[in-house]
């Protein structure tokens, strides 16, 4: 037989708490990360792009250093020239594709858990609007990618700045390319798994839509591209997308796609899948 | 508390609540009704969730449908039917994040959280998750996050569900200690009416968006006070049979038994009526009605919604 307290304490106030979004958030990152899955999943992934980056950057020390590396040397004077490639080429689809894949697994589960588990009736009984809600989810699903994609942009410039000085090359100037292309690319990824999760009823469903979205239109745009020869017909795809923001915003001289199509499929992608993560998640949708 | 005038709820063409106007005590009140009833729409407009189609009411004296709604949800507590819980966070994680929710600091929620599943003799199992708990456990959480704020008003659906009967106790021990020592208010909505009988001391039976019954329990069991049980020695003629109106509403007739309920809970009536119509009166049998009758009779329309405060 459980022993029950005479009583509770006197009633606290509940004015100075935190904004809902701010507390949903948390939650939900601390969730995330707490879980044995994604523990793995984040680390796994993080250190696998950092591993690559730390080599490539290796690499090019040794080929600017070493008299064994001359010719080498030569090919990167010639090839990797610092320039508006080399920083693209720092969030690209070596980066962008496990990231999908860290998307679809930690972050597909932010809207479909909750209908999993039913919390999200629960979560709007409480003061919660829809509003908030879906900021909450929104902000998560953004930080998650810019989390990851961070060190890309910082790692490299800051070892350029302590290489070569703030007066040296190119370097110094890169994270301000690089840091709007991965806003947005961390906006659009965290837009299509939202959505996805918004429509799935468990993760492990949520994962199957979001690489169902993301394959589909590249299937899709691969087919309009190759019957009407246009390859900006790309832009349908967010895979393709997320890969053509840094080549823009850096400036690269044969970026995969041009800049009105590249706008166009984002905005237009964002739209959509904010749309269905909103209508999905409102309260009249949840049952009591 | 809670009081609706001429409130309607649609869902496109579908009329969930059909011209409600309700006023509800401080206390303990049963929701009754079959599935389908409009008890989650009722819940769900009292939270705020769902805007009146036409009409409106007050909920702890915020007007429904407004931009307070989202305040008013910090005022009270909601324990779902369903297993709304996180399944891999501890039962204090949750309760914790529940509270904060609802407008502690965190400092507060884990305070509170601590003492909440005190409250709900869970202090021991609380750091762990809740996958691993009963269902008596896991109703205890349910009513803990609900309690966590110390709401002025709290909404329990369906809180036995599940549970055996010693399980079922304890819980309608909890509800009554929620009302008993912490002074809230409590919106029980459940379809098995011995709960409800037990801890209710007012009643609320909904079908079809309609309320078919309200009043006390008091009121309620005064009512079904007045039911008795006839039976004359003779069969009675037509003529006698017309006359027995006066008597009472005859709810039902069958082998000879008229089942009546008087207009007063007096016993001798049936004796002077027998005297006045020249029958002999061989069986007076109080019905010792329990709520079931009251459910079946309101289901079926032979009770108003007013009928209760005669």
């Amino acid at each position: 037989m459980p022993i029950y307290a005479p009583s509770l304490p006197p009633r606290p106030e509940l004015t100075d708490g935190s904004h809902p979004i701010t507390v949903l958030t948390r939650f939900d990152l601390m969730r995330v990360i707490k879980r044995k899955v994604g523990f793995f999943i984040f680390g796994f992934i993080f250190l696998t792009i950092l591993l690559i980056e730390l080599i490539v950057l290796w690499g090019k020390y040794l080929i600017n250093t070493s008299a064994g590396f001359k010719g080498f040397k030569d090919m990167a004077n010639t090839i990797l020239t610092q320039g508006a490639d080399y920083q693209a080429g720092l969030i690209d689809w070596w980066l962008l594709v496990p990231l999908w894949f860290m998307m679809a697994f930690m972050v597909g589960g932010l809207i479909s858990r909750d209908s999993l588990y039913r919390i999200r009736p629960l979560i709007y009984a409480h003061p919660v609007r829809p509003q908030d809600y879906i900021s909450s989810k929104g902000l998560t699903a953004f930080l998650i990618p810019m989390v990851v994609m961070l060190p890309f942009a910082l790692v490299p410039w800051g070892l350029s700045v302590a290489m070569a000085g703030a007066s040296g090359p190119i370097w110094a100037t890169a994270p301000l390319y690089l840091l709007p292309a991965a806003m947005v690319i961390a906006l659009l990824m965290a837009a299509v798994t939202l959505g996805a999760s918004a429509m799935a009823s468990s993760p492990r469903a949520s994962f199957g839509w979001v690489l169902g979205i993301v394959l589909g239109t590249s299937a899709l745009g691969g087919v309009f591209t190759a019957t009407l020869s246009n390859k900006q017909w790309m832009a349908m795809s967010p895979y393709f997308l997320v890969q053509a923001w840094p080549q823009l915003i850096c400036r690269v001289s044969d970026p995969l796609l041009k800049w009105l199509p590249t706008l166009a499929g984002t905005l237009g992608h964002i739209a959509l899948w904010t749309w269905i993560a909103v209508v999905r998640t409102k309260p009249s949708e949840a049952v009591l | 508390m809670i009081s609706f005038e001429n409130l309607e709820v649609r869902y496109g063409p579908t009329v969930a609540l059909k011209n409600l106007s309700l006023t509800l005590e401080d206390g303990i009140v049963g929701l009754l009704g079959p599935n389908g009833a409009g008890k989650s729409t009722l819940l769900k407009t009292l939270l705020g969730l769902l805007r009146p189609t036409t009409g409106g009411g007050h909920v702890l004296g915020i007007p429904l449908g407004t931009s307070e709604a989202a305040k008013l949800r910090g005022r009270i507590g909601y324990m779902p039917e369903y297993d709304a819980l996180i399944e891999d966070s501890s039962a204090y994680e949750q309760v914790a994040f529940w509270g904060e929710l609802s407008g502690l600091t965190r400092e507060q929620a884990r305070d509170r959280a601590h003492e909440v599943l005190y409250f709900v003799a869970l202090d021991e199992a609380r750091y762990r998750p809740v996958s691993g708990y009963s269902t008596g456990m896991r109703q205890r959480v349910k009513l803990a996050q609900a309690l966590v704020h110390s709401p002025e008003l709290v909404f329990l659906d369906e809180p036995t569900n599940g549970l055996d009967p010693d399980g079922r106790k304890r819980m309608l021990d909890l509800v009554l200690k929620v009302r008993a020592e912490l002074g809230t208010s409590v919106i029980m909505a459940s379809h098995l009416l011995e709960d409800v009988e037990r801890v209710s001391d007012q009643l609320v039976i909904l079908d079809k968006g309609e309320v078919k019954a309200a009043g006390s329990m008091a009121g309620l069991r005064k009512m079904l006070a007045k039911r008795f049980e006839l039976r004359f020695l003779d069969p009675l003629n037509p003529a006698q049979e017309g006359q027995l109106t006066e008597l009472g509403q005859v709810l039902e007739h069958r082998n000879g038994i008229y089942d009546v309920e008087l207009a007063e809970a007096d016993p001798v009536l049936p004796f002077r009526f027998a005297e006045e119509i020249g029958a002999v009166l061989v069986q007076l049998t109080p019905r010792h009605d329990r709520l079931d009758e009251v459910l079946i009779r309101a289901l079926r329309g032979n009770l108003s919604a007013t009928q209760e405060s005669r």
